[in-house]
């Protein structure tokens, strides 16, 4: 392999994958990325083993051919080439070496076809998302996402396509987060897929703000183009909790308030919760919702925030940073919460017909 | 056939077989009856491992001459009189069965002479077979010899062990008496060798030295001293620390009234006291005296008086576990606290971990590198992380200034990511920093769950496959569960239902795999007293992955605040597995290492 390409050109996709490269790996070449030139065009993928990504860009190639190098290494020298280098990487027996200038780096390389790539992913259907639309189901919705939990099934997004509807649920057994959009085609067929944590993550930082993308699903695969760079992230292979059973139809105390502030309250009495679980305890009656925390040094804060309820009074604790994300992700000035008793589950959402709900379970203080 | 009434001889025998178990146990009886008549020194000598001779000579109040033969009658006794004697029993023996037992089975010889008598006699027993009285020289006091133990009784025979062995087993007994009576004097020899030669102490002397005379130094060094009582209970002795424990049960002594048991309930009590101190498998040191009402305890429920029956044992258990749990909690590190006497050698595994020379090992091809290089190369393994030169002097300063407050000293150093170094006026103390930290972690657990207990309800219940009969343990302490936060169901007959969880646990612990694990130890647990278990297994697991892990750098503030908590924290000298947290090398052994100051 033989190219002569600008610094940016080698950087910037390079950039573009350098997040799927962990820097502690189990196997050597996933510390590598893929290099491929061919067709006047340098094709960078870094991979995993669970997300992939790959990126392209225009380079002069001179000769075609694969190769692995160091991701990171790579990385760093591109980042150290002065701005407007003209840089060439050639192949020279088992090492890449790289000149621009007066400079050479001879990097060590191993074999491109042990390198891992997803080739063809089987789609089963292929819907077309508008961008901002799918990246506000991911925002909305990931930091419910479960982390390292053993039901493996949690650490993850749920994306179901249904109909006209594409909707993003997650969960870590304590509250969940669902978004809904509307599609522009219908789905063909119903289909539930769970993308992993690291893959949504990726996802988001990708998703541009204007645009559709075309989202192709398979049984293994979720992938998507997305401007030069194409991302593939394997599934999770599990069942994810049947969530619409979850979510309270029509709660039985509704409460309806200003969002911030709500959230100001909230925040300023966390500060007095237990650093540990983070209890709070809400306590309403009408037009009054008071906010208590105290914590093991028996400091305690008390708020009070003016709502809008009619109906008998009732207390329920909860740990206050699942309320903080509901209350930050919610669109809109006003804000209801519906509770029923202490043991039940509470619903917040912007109004009856809001696309964000958010379920919180309570917690006994 | 026939019923017919046995003989008097063959009846002695069986009831020897019972209460003359091996030459060990006629030396118990013997040496019992000898203390039960005032003995102030005991001296016994063994011939062949007390099989071909054992004799016993006391100086206590002696037996008339026509008391000799009652002696060797079945069920005479001058210890009680009735029922009422019986249910108060203060000596160690009542039966009136040793004796005649011992005289049906062997040679039996007593020579004896009261203190008013004036004259000395003496009676022989052979195989059963009383002989007439006859008189005898002998000093105030008694003389029991007994010579071929077992010859008439071949089964028996047969499995009296070698000769080292019984000695050995007569050295225990022995060891036994002597630590239950620190007035008496106690000499005991086999052959020409002397075993145990102890002094009576004064009224007024410490029962620690007896102690220190019999089982050596090293006990009392790293044990605590316990001394608790209520009302006509009083316990008091020693407790080994956890870090002392010993991969056999065999320096556990328990004395009820001066009689050394082997009682479950107190052993159990015992085990629980210790319990999330001890290292697995580990069994703990220590020297209890239980003093009680002798009515509250009846002593007569085992041939050789080993076990006990209490009237209220709940009770006893629970003083006694209360007592050994409060003693052991309030060990923390301090200034005398015996329980870390390091002896690192200089063959340590300090030393096995030095540095290797990294410089020779790694040196690549390329010359010039290693040959440049006179210091090893940054490796974070090799590096001690050690402050800039003035803040390490301003610690050294700081130390002789605040050292009564602070036992563990200042941080000066972390090593290799695992151990913190600190100084102390003493000299160098070491602390594993994870188990450290699990220890402070687990207190802070078990104190918050005393409080309200904050309990998170889950969106879908968890549902946890277990045995039928792990499920049925879990359920038969849901009010305990339910206490520390959980919400629990049936399902089926072989899985759980988990609803809600404790809130300090957090969204990520994998809930199946404690509740196996606890229910698992629910059904292990066959003493009474594991309702407070599950949970602390729980807390155990919660604090073992919350502390702070191998590796992880920690500033100088941050190790000092540790050494803090330590010190503030109770049981701080194990990790909840029962492994030392810290240790230390005083001067005096640095010094040693070295070969200063000789």
């Amino acid at each position: 392999m033989k190219i002569s390409a600008t610094r940016a050109e080698v950087l910037n996709p390079l950039q573009s994958v350098i997040g799927v490269v962990e820097r502690r790996q189990t196997m050597p070449i996933l510390a590598n990325v893929l290099l491929a030139a061919r067709n006047n065009r340098l094709s960078i993928t870094g991979t995993d083993l669970e997300v992939e990504l790959v990126a392209s860009s225009e380079a002069n190639v001179q000769q075609a051919g694969d190769v692995t190098v160091p991701g990171r290494k790579l990385l760093d020298i591109f980042r150290a080439l002065p701005e407007d280098a003209k840089v060439t990487l050639t192949t020279e027996g088992d090492r890449v070496v790289v000149r621009a200038g007066r400079s050479r780096f001879t990097l060590s390389s191993l074999p491109a076809a042990e390198y891992p790539v997803v080739e063809e992913i089987h789609a089963q259907q292929t819907l077309s998302v508008p961008q901002p639309e799918f990246r506000r189901l991911i925002e909305k919705t990931h930091f419910s996402m479960a982390q390292q939990d053993v039901r493996y099934y949690l650490n993850g997004l749920l994306i179901e396509a249904e109909g006209p509807s594409l909707r993003a649920v997650a969960t870590d057994g304590h509250r969940l987060a669902i978004c809904e959009c509307t599609l522009e085609q219908p789905a063909k067929n119903p289909q539930q897929v769970i993308v992993p944590r690291k893959g949504v993550l990726e996802l988001q930082r990708l998703l541009g703000t204007d645009g559709a993308i075309e989202v192709a699903i398979g049984t293994n695969h979720i992938r998507a183009q997305i401007g030069d760079v194409r991302f593939t992230s394997k599934l999770i292979d599990g069942r994810f909790p049947e969530y619409s059973r979850v979510i309270p139809s029509s709660p039985s105390r509704l409460i309806e308030g200003d969002r911030e502030a709500l959230r100001h309250a909230l925040q300023r009495t966390a500060i007095l919760s237990n650093e540990k679980y983070r209890g709070v305890r809400l306590s309403v009656k009408p037009d009054l919702l008071t906010v208590q925390a105290h914590n093991p040094e028996q400091e305690e804060a008390e708020d009070q925030v003016e709502v809008n309820y009619q109906g008998d009074e009732v207390e329920i604790g909860f740990n206050v940073t699942y309320l903080l994300d509901a209350l930050a992700a919610v669109d809109g000035e006003k804000v209801q919460i519906g509770l029923g008793d202490a043991n039940s589950s509470c619903l917040i959402r912007a109004d009856a017909g809001a696309r964000a709900r958010y379920v919180v379970m309570p917690m006994r203080l | 056939m026939a019923i017919r009434v046995l003989a008097d001889d063959l009846i002695d025998q069986i009831a020897a077989g019972e209460v003359i178990e091996r030459p060990a146990s006629a030396v118990k009886e013997i040496v019992e009856n000898a203390l039960d008549a005032g003995a102030r020194r005991i001296e016994i000598d063994l011939e062949r491992g007390g099989v071909a001779l054992l004799r016993v000579r006391d100086d206590g109040i002696g037996l008339s001459a026509s008391d000799l033969p009652l002696a060797v009658t079945r069920h005479a006794t001058s210890k009680i009189a009735s029922l009422d004697d019986l249910e108060a029993v203060g000596t160690l023996g009542f039966r009136g069965e040793a004796l005649p037992s011992i005289g049906s089975v062997a040679k039996l010889r007593i020579v004896s002479r009261d203190a008013q008598g004036g004259q000395g006699h003496e009676i022989r027993v052979d195989g059963g077979k009383v002989e007439a009285v006859r008189p005898a020289a002998h000093p105030p006091g008694t003389t029991v010899e007994v010579r071929d133990l077992f010859h008439n009784v071949p089964a028996r025979r047969k499995f009296v062990r070698s000769d080292a062995t019984e000695t050995g087993h007569i050295l225990r007994w022995v060891e036994r008496l002597a630590l239950s009576r620190p007035d008496v004097a106690f000499r005991l020899r086999s052959g020409a060798r002397t075993l145990l030669d102890v002094p009576a102490l004064a009224d007024d002397e410490d029962a620690a030295r007896r102690v220190d005379a019999v089982l050596g130094p090293e006990f009392l060094e790293r044990a605590l001293r316990l001394h608790h009582a209520a009302g006509p209970v009083a316990l008091h002795g020693w407790v080994g620390a956890p870090t002392a424990a010993r991969a056999q049960a065999d320096a556990q002594y328990w004395f009820v009234n001066g009689r050394h048991v082997r009682d479950r309930l107190l052993m159990s009590a015992v085990r629980l006291g210790y319990r999330d101190v001890l290292y697995h498998g580990r069994h703990p040191a220590y020297l209890l005296h239980l003093t009680l009402d002798p009515r509250l305890v009846d002593v007569n429920a085992h041939p050789q008086k080993l076990e006990v029956r209490f009237r209220d044992s709940r009770q006893i258990h629970d003083f006694v576990f209360r007592a050994i749990e409060r003693t052991l909690a309030s060990a923390r590190p301090g200034p005398d606290s015996a329980a870390h006497g390091a002896t690192a050698g200089p063959t340590g595994t300090a030393t096995a971990r030095a540095l290797p020379d990294a410089a020779v090992l790694r040196a690549p091809a390329a010359p010039m590198q290693s040959a440049a290089l006179p210091f090893p190369p940054a490796d974070r393994r090799m590096t001690v992380a050690v402050p800039a030169t003035a803040t390490a002097w301003a610690v050294a300063e700081a130390v002789t200034a605040h050292d009564a407050a602070a036992p563990l000293g200042h941080a000066i150093a972390q090593l290799h990511g695992v151990y913190i170094l600190a100084q102390n006026a003493a000299g160098l103390v070491l602390v594993d920093m994870h188990a450290a930290h699990e220890r402070v972690l687990y207190e802070e657990y078990k104190r918050q769950m005393q409080g309200e207990v904050a309990s998170q309800a889950l969106l879908e219940p968890v549902c946890v496959s277990l045995k039928a009969h792990e499920v049925d343990a879990v359920l038969a302490a849901a009010d305990e569960w339910s206490a520390l936060g959980f919400g629990i169901e049936r399902l089926s007959p072989d899985s759980l239902a988990v609803r809600r969880v404790p809130a300090i646990l957090g969204a990520r612990t994998d809930l199946a795999e404690l509740l196996r694990a606890v229910a698992r130890d629910a059904i292990d647990e066959t003493g009474a007293r594991h309702f407070e278990e599950p949970g602390h297994r729980l807390l155990g697991t919660l604090a073992c992955r919350s502390a702070i892990h191998a590796h992880r750098r920690l500033t100088l503030p941050e190790m000092n605040a540790l050494l803090r908590q330590m010190e503030a924290t109770e049981r701080a000298d194990q990790c909840n597995h029962g492994r030392p947290t810290w240790t230390r090398l005083t001067l005096a052994e640095l010094d040693q290492l070295f070969l200063r100051g000789r």
